[in-house]
């Protein structure tokens, strides 16, 4: 039976028990007769109890529910959600977890043409059979919370910046290996949830995401964090648990020496050297425009390709060491802050007061509770 | 109710009925621990009895006062979204018990870190418990991390902790450094409190 309601869900009733070769088209079938019979133009909820189904959902829906805005269809076996999705106008959440989606065609392709790629706001379809982000989903503009958990993710598309609305995103418990920095891109992003993936590093462009309060990395491959995570002011909750993160400093000095279009382009940057988009191949414009600036502050320098990395970690009084992926531009050009390391097996330097360290005490708020 | 035979055994017919006898049993100058913890098992959840203290947070657990004992124990609801997870933390010296009302929760029993402990902390062992079971832990046994590890089924958790306490000392796994960090409820007695969180929580 099928429970619909403004309020509450109302009691739901098993289906009556039908013999395995009956079928899904039989279940279909009663579906669609039990849903006419409940028809009701008010409605706002309704809520498929768990049965076998393969979907789509039936045609008729959108008539006998027109009002509805929320539609629970999870752990019904579906396969696909059907046309008739996009007749539902005022649909703002849709929750279809545990099902059986993931295949080509699970989604309606015209979803981001449909009027509810404007009102759907809630979309969870976790527990379901996803290796990649739905394609069709991308039109949901107005989307604000998206739940792909616990599916067959390889990766994240980089068109996931098109979700504009997004504030929260749970990917938790898939198999992606590294995150596009496009992800970076989604202003209103406050909760971000990658925990039970194979993740190995964060692009340093998530340090982007201003609204970020909340971010879940537990379980990965990460053996460091890009220093930048220290930009993100309104973190208040990280989990990092479970990953093999360097504990005993380590100094990498692999070093390879720059080019001599390296050589060129940082001198350009340092001495502000003029130059117009007309006076270059498009090629070395863009080029000009990857310098990263150089750490330490003492430096003034930028770096294009070749930099030193080294990993240092901020030391939050002793109790949480985070290690902190740096690009230096040179071996020589190390911060304040290294030269304690140079015994490499200490493990308690002091910060001095430079803005990594002032950085890492709010930081340290984050972390420490 | 059933009346208390040699070994002491209460059944709880509705949270309540929980209530009831937790205030009868602590009213004494000794209770044991086996005792509360059948009562707690007896309990068989019934979300329409605790559904106003389940108040979900999108960022991290939640901890919702349901009784506060006389000042002899706490009684409050954990309400755990998908992924969310504690800290590995002690009880300040207090008896915890934890039931299970919904969904499942993975509790992982760490040993102490050693006193100037610089290595990975040691796991002791693992469990998954289910709806309605209840597990037992004090400072003497050792440390736990309790998350609800499913990423599509939230999950709703009873703990009673005698004596109340509001500060603990939460662990860094990888170091075994300790830190005091205090504890807030989000709700109490079903009303949302909002105190601004003192400090933000980790859960490292």
């Amino acid at each position: 039976m099928a429970a619909a309601g403004g309020a509450a869900a109302e009691p739901q009733l098993e289906p009556p028990r039908r013999g395995p070769a009956e079928g899904e088209e039989a279940a279909a079938a009663e579906l669609a007769a039990e849903l006419a019979a409940r028809r009701s133009a008010e409605a706002r909820r309704l809520v498929l109890s768990p049965r076998r189904l393969w979907g789509p959902l039936p045609a008729g829906l959108s008539q006998w529910f027109p009002a509805l805005e929320v539609l629970d269809v999870s752990g019904t076996g579906l396969a696909e959600l059907g046309e008739e999705l996009l007749a539902l106008p005022r649909l703002h959440t849709l929750l279809a977890k545990n099902n059986r989606l993931g295949g080509p065609g699970s989604l309606p392709k015209a979803l981001g043409q449909a009027p509810l790629s404007r009102s759907l706001r809630v979309l969870n379809l976790s527990g379901n059979r996803f290796a990649e982000l739905p394609p069709a989903l991308l039109g949901l503009r107005g989307l604000q919370s998206l739940s792909l958990g616990g599916n067959r993710l390889h990766g994240i598309p980089p068109d996931i910046q098109e979700l504009r609305s997004l504030e929260f995103l749970y990917l938790g418990g898939n198999f992606i290996t590294s995150i596009p920095p496009e992800l970076a891109n989604l202003p209103s992003l406050s909760s971000l949830v990658l925990c039970d993936n194979k993740i190995q590093s964060i692009p340093p462009q998530l340090a982007q995401l201003h609204s970020l309060r909340s971010l879940s990395l537990h379980n990965n491959l990460l053996t460091y964090l890009p220093r930048e995570i220290l930009n993100l002011v309104h973190l208040e909750e990280l989990s990092l648990r479970g990953n093999p993160l360097v504990v005993r400093f380590v100094r990498d000095l692999t070093y390879n020496p720059p080019s001599l279009q390296e050589l060129a382009g940082r001198t350009i940057k340092t001495r502000n050297v003029p130059y117009a988009p007309s006076d270059l191949p498009e090629n070395l414009v863009r080029y000009l425009s990857l310098a990263s600036n150089c750490p330490n502050p003492k430096c003034g320098g930028v770096y294009f390709d070749s930099c030193v990395r080294q990993i240092k970690f901020v030391d939050f009084c002793g109790k949480y060491r985070i290690p902190l992926m740096h690009y230096l531009c040179s071996p020589e050009c190390s911060s304040p802050c290294s030269s304690a390391s140079q015994s490499s097996t200490s493990q308690s330097e002091s910060d001095s007061e430079d803005e990594a360290s002032v950085a890492a005490r709010r930081m340290q708020k984050v972390l420490l509770g | 109710m059933e009346q208390p035979v040699q070994t002491e055994m209460w059944k709880a017919g509705s949270l309540e009925e929980l209530v009831r006898i937790l205030h009868r049993l602590f009213a004494e100058d000794k209770v044991s621990v086996e005792e509360v913890q059948a009562l707690m098992e007896s309990y068989e959840s019934n979300p329409d009895e605790w559904l106003q203290y389940a108040q979900f947070d999108q960022y991290r657990y939640t901890r919702n006062l349901v009784d506060n004992g006389n000042g002899k124990f706490n009684l409050m609801i954990l309400c755990w979204g998908e992924g969310h997870g504690s800290s590995i933390h002690d009880h300040t010296d207090s008896h915890c018990f934890m039931k299970i009302l919904q969904g499942n929760l993975k509790e992982t029993l760490f040993e102490w870190p050693e006193k100037k402990g610089n290595g990975e902390m040691t796991k002791k062992s693992e469990r998954v418990l289910r709806e309605n079971q209840c597990a037992y832990i004090n400072d003497s046994i050792g440390l736990h991390r309790v998350e609800n590890i499913s990423h599509t089924e939230t999950a709703v958790s009873l703990h009673l902790y005698s004596p109340p306490f509001d500060s603990c000392n939460t662990f860094d796994q990888r170091t075994g450094h300790k830190h005091k960090v205090k504890m807030t409820f989000y709700s109490q007695f079903g009303e949302r409190t909002h105190c601004a969180m003192a400090m933000p929580q980790e859960n490292n």
